[in-house]
């Protein structure tokens, strides 16, 4: 390969790099980061769960999600609430309500008119 | 297996509701917020709200999450049904939502997805300005829990009363102490699912930064760059609301508004390494080397927990300029 040539692909090379807009994106400081600075209390929970991330999901996926639905659910979780689910997910309130709910409820209101009475 | 399950639970259920009952003959129960409402009212609120533009969303067992979610989407202009949103929030493990996913499917749909303070009078003012609220409550004692979301879509001061959608009903009127009966086991917990760009009627400075952050942590980016506005607009020195606003516009490649907005954060935070860091990044995408190259030496003095970031930039900037032109 002729010595003009490599100088030829190399000048090119060095154009595109200095013309490529977003050539040095890779140290962008992210909003996250910004978010547990600003909240000195919350730093150690942010540690936390950004460890904590594949372990939820993981949990997830044992309460029957799929590896794909258990993945994209904990991306929309930040880092503190990560944290606070880890290990915690059998425990933590799940809203739901059953068949039983309106005699649930009908408990609920007896033992609240008692209360009040 | 589910039923025997459920008919344990109601079982149960009934033998802790009547204990309760048993124990809290005397009044041992206080409800301080319901009280404190009826003595006085919260200043500045219409007498009776009633959003009856929210719809309702029917719930199957187990899915008050999902119904309750897909009421406060539609309310928010998000089109969505039990259906389209089980998948995002539902956890069959548990046969029911947890709190942190009913936010996560909020982001998810493109929505700020905003926790309250744990008080009633918050809650008024937020449907007082036409946002419906989500509430969760524990339908039995504390020993044997069953919690359930409900949807806050009115209130009425005259009748201490809230308007709510729950369950099978599409509207109830449940009395201010009633709920918070109900409520009080969450410790008041409860959430909205906000539109881009707006503010809510109680929002605190850093809680709703936080939570605009967390949408674009969740990727959806134009959405946060929307609420980033119009959280700087009520809080212009905002640093979490700059630096996000810069990075939103980055994502997007806007990079004269990134720029506006990370100079706009150096000029008000001086001290932060962040914003300096990102100008830095920014200017030289622009192509102004030696701007970026001060930049990021202002950063690289800073310090601080950005330190090992801004040294690598201003190395990166130090290389491009070195670069045979």
């Amino acid at each position: 390969m002729s010595t003009s040539f490599v100088r030829l692909v190399s000048r090119l090379l060095v154009v595109c790099l200095i013309g490529l807009p977003f050539q040095v994106n890779a140290g962008m400081i992210g909003t996250d980061e910004v978010v547990s600075a600003a909240q000195a209390q919350a730093a150690r929970a942010t540690v936390l769960g950004q460890i904590s991330r594949a372990d939820v999901a993981g949990q997830l996926q044992s309460l029957g999600l799929t590896p794909q639905a258990a993945k994209d659910r904990v991306a929309a979780l930040t880092d503190v609430e990560v944290a606070k689910l880890a290990g915690q997910i059998d425990s933590l309130p799940a809203g739901a309500g059953s068949s039983g709910l309106l005699l649930l409820i009908l408990i609920g209101v007896l033992v609240w008119w008692m209360v009040k009475k | 297996m589910c039923r025997a399950a459920g008919k344990a639970r109601v079982r149960a259920g009934f033998f802790f509701a009547a204990l309760a009952a048993a124990f809290c003959l005397g009044g041992c129960v206080s409800l301080p917020q319901s009280d404190a409402l009826r003595v006085a009212a919260p200043a500045g609120l219409p007498l009776r709200v009633e959003l009856t533009q929210v719809p309702f969303h029917l719930q199957d067992d187990f899915l008050c999450g999902p119904a309750s979610l897909a009421m406060v989407f539609n309310a928010a202009g998000v089109p969505a049904s039990v259906d389209t949103v089980t998948p995002m929030v539902y956890l069959p493990g548990r046969q029911g939502s947890l709190q942190a996913e009913m936010l996560g499917a909020t982001r998810r749909s493109g929505l700020v997805a905003y926790t309250l303070a744990p008080q009633l009078a918050s809650v008024l003012r937020e449907v007082a300005a036409g946002t419906p609220v989500v509430v969760l409550l524990n339908l039995t004692i504390r020993l044997f829990p069953v919690w359930h979301y409900a949807v806050i879509v009115g209130y009425d001061l005259e009748a201490q009363k809230i308007i709510v959608r729950s369950a099978k009903r599409a509207r109830d009127e449940w009395s201010f102490s009633f709920l918070e009966f109900f409520w009080q086991d969450s410790n008041y917990w409860s959430m909205l699912a906000l539109p881009p760009g707006r503010v809510p009627a109680t929002a605190r400075e850093a809680d709703f930064a936080t939570a605009v952050a967390a949408l674009q942590q969740a990727g959806r980016v134009r959405e946060a760059r929307e609420s980033y506005r119009a959280l700087l607009e009520r809080w212009p020195a905002n640093l979490i609301g700059l630096i996000g606003l810069g990075n939103a516009e980055y994502a997007m490649k806007d990079l004269r508004a990134a720029e506006r907005a990370f100079r706009r954060a150096s000029e008000t935070h001086p001290g932060s390494g962040a914003a300096f860091n990102n100008l830095a990044h920014v200017l030289a995408a622009l192509g102004g080397l030696a701007d970026a190259e001060a930049a990021a030496r202002t950063a690289v003095a800073l310090g601080g927990p950005t330190l090992s970031e801004a040294r690598k930039t201003l190395d990166a900037i130090l290389a491009l300029r070195a670069a045979p032109r």
